[in-house]
């Protein structure tokens, strides 16, 4: 482009300077030759009779030159090319030169007499009073002047223009590139620095060269990247001090829980104990027994809810900090998730289905694909409705496994987010038996795996769980939700 | 680009080549027309003590020698009257300089009258004007008895008063 750009404007000057010169060559020749005229009529003209007389013309148009003309109303002298040629003078001349008024003055046309470039020169004679007026003595002047030297000037002119330009052309064109080098490679510097940032190198910079704009903008882009590193950096630390903050809060609160799980359970079975053997007493001693006993029971259920929720967030806590520890082995799915089933007792909620003789078997952790079947299945026999249908599908380097179930589906709305730690479908179902943290942790789990968890709705409205794992049970890095 | 390049190259030389060429134009002003014709020749006579022009029929404006020599022949039968004493000899020098024009005469000083200078000096100019000259000439006049380098108040650069 800037080499186009040079020699395009290399061109254009030179044809400017050639178009120039050659115009300035045209008119310094016409003015030279119509001076010429002037001085050599006025020169003659004194000795000339007036009103002329045949002789008088001749004697004038003699003076004027080899190509001449002289024209007293009737009568006219004319030599050179005025006799050969009838037409050299235009109209507009003739006209030009018959109207003119005081001061008068001369007028030129350049025209073409078979292909040779001639310039006609036509004045009015004046006659001067004494006093210096003047006005026309209906004498008139004519002279021709062949240009083609003048023309031949101009072509070895404009030969010269074109041969320079043509020796000149390649050192601007390498001009040219060098110059681009110079301004292209500080574009290009910034370039590459702003397509690692984009990659995510936030160390990226560039060393801004000279005081241009160019030098300018490096130096913006380099600060800009300073802040987004900073700010990065420091977003980061946030993060970080959450998830540890988290993990801390549910360690502190494990050991404490343990031991309120462990009296609250003593309290509950003394109850059941005391209230066994004294079937008979009082009825306002029972009532408050009765209270008592309900208040330890429920005591009982939430601290286990408690203690279940702690340690979903340490395992939530462990997936943040990538501690989460996997033991991999040759899994069946198959068996896997008839165990599941059958250890929790949903038998008769749950039908199994696989391809005949399928091969199921994947390297995975055993207890955490158990923890994500558990979760999905228990989800769909308590939000959705009995029989949940686990389905099973083998292709060469992966399983895939669906968990459907019969109930009413998933809100559009809830669909994107049903992942997120913590999101409850139903706002008003605040204090479920969940923890929030269920299908989360599945979908940690399944990315642990290398495998994805999906959800969506069958056609025939049910909600629908696909987890799709890779037989090698690989652990790609830099999993994101 | 280099096939891009080679058009552009040949498209600026024939641009170049085809438009550089002399080329018919139509009329154009040039200086200012000429001049010189005449009828005859302007000369300066007395009339009652006035300075008058009186045309000569010469059929063509001619020199401004031809104009003095005139003019040192009289007036005539016109009934004009001239400041000048009659001589036999007519012949007169004129040279034309920048700013000057220095005729030099075949008189001494005693044979001009200053109206007589005033007609000589008016002839000449009216000449030098009617012939394509500048007006804002002036006139210097050499006599036969007072060398030009005197300062005779004769012989410094004077204007016609008429014109």
């Amino acid at each position: 482009m800037f080499v186009l750009i040079a020699v395009l404007g290399a061109s254009a000057a030179a044809w400017a300077g050639a178009q120039y010169a050659s115009r300035a060559l045209t008119d310094s020749s016409q003015q030279q030759h119509a001076d010429a005229l002037v001085a050599q009529v006025t020169a003659a003209a004194p000795t000339v009779e007036y009103p002329p007389s045949r002789d008088a013309l001749d004697q004038l148009r003699a003076a004027v030159g080899p190509h001449a003309l002289a024209v007293y109303q009737d009568a006219q002298s004319a030599s050179g090319i005025f006799i050969a040629q009838d037409g050299l003078i235009t109209s507009d001349l003739r006209d030009a030169v018959a109207n003119a008024t005081a001061p008068g003055g001369t007028f030129t046309q350049r025209v073409m007499v078979e292909d040779t470039p001639w310039v006609v020169i036509g004045a009015p004679v004046m006659l001067t009073a004494p006093d210096g007026t003047r006005s026309p003595s209906g004498v008139e002047v004519y002279r021709a002047q062949d240009l083609s030297p003048v023309d031949a000037d101009i072509d070895a002119l404009t030969r010269a223009a074109i041969g320079t330009s043509a020796l000149v052309l390649p050192v601007a064109v390498l001009l040219a590139l060098l110059a681009s080098r110079t301004v292209l490679a500080p574009v290009r510097r910034l370039r590459t620095t702003a397509r690692r940032l984009a990659d995510g190198d936030l160390n990226a910079r560039t060393h801004p060269r000279g005081v241009d704009e160019l030098a300018q903008l490096t130096s913006t882009v380099n600060e800009m990247a300073e802040s987004l590193q900073q700010s990065m950096v420091s977003m980061a630390r946030i993060q970080d001090d959450a998830r540890r903050f988290a993990a801390d809060v549910s360690h502190e609160l494990r050991t404490p829980l343990s031991t309120l799980t462990a009296a609250v359970e003593v309290l509950d079975d003394a109850f059941q104990h005391r209230s066994a053997p004294h079937p008979g007493t009082d009825a306002s001693t029972s009532t408050d027994t009765d209270a008592a006993q309900e208040s330890a029971r429920m005591a009982l259920v939430e601290t286990r809810r408690l203690v279940r929720l702690v340690e979903d967030i340490m395992e939530i806590a462990r997936f943040d900090a990538g501690t989460a520890a996997m033991r991999l082995e040759p899994t069946d799915l198959l068996a896997l998730a008839r165990d599941c089933v059958r250890s929790r007792g949903w038998t008769q909620d749950v039908t199994l289905t696989s391809p005949e003789g399928a091969d199921l078997v994947v390297q995975a952790d055993r207890r955490r694909l158990d923890v994500v079947l558990a979760n999905l299945v228990g989800n769909a026999r308590r939000h959705g409705a009995p029989p949940v249908r686990i389905a099973f599908s083998a292709a060469p380097d992966a399983v895939e496994v669906t968990v459907a179930d019969s109930g009413p589906g998933i809100g559009e709305d809830v669909l994107p987010r049903i992942f997120t730690r913590f999101y409850k479908a139903d706002a008003a179902r605040t204090r479920s038996h969940g923890s929030g943290l269920g299908l989360a942790i599945a979908w940690e789990n399944t990315a642990l795996h290398g495998g994805s968890l999906t959800a969506a709705n069958t056609p025939d409205g049910g909600a629908q769980f696909t987890m799709w794992l890779p037989r090698a049970g690989s652990t790609p890095e830099g999993e994101e939700r | 680009m280099t096939r891009w390049l080679r058009h552009v190259a040949l498209l600026v030389a024939l641009a170049g080549v085809g438009s550089c060429a002399v080329q018919p134009s139509p009329v154009e002003q040039g200086p200012q027309a000429p001049t010189g014709l005449a009828p005859g020749v302007t000369l300066y006579f007395l009339d009652d003590g006035d300075l008058v022009p009186q045309e000569r029929q010469t059929r063509r404006l001619g020199s401004m020698q031809e104009a003095v020599s005139l003019l040192l022949t009289g007036p005539g039968g016109s009934g004009l009257a001239t400041g000048i004493a009659e001589v036999a000899v007519h012949t007169t020098h004129v040279t034309v300089g920048e700013d000057v024009i220095d005729v030099r005469l075949p008189l001494p000083t005693g044979d001009v009258t200053s109206d007589g200078v005033d007609q000589i000096v008016c002839t000449v100019l009216a000449t030098h004007v009617q012939a394509g000259g500048s007006p804002e000439m002036q006139v210097r006049l050499t006599f036969t008895d007072v060398p030009a380098t005197n300062s005779n108040p004769l012989t410094e650069p004077r204007t016609c008063p008429l014109l």
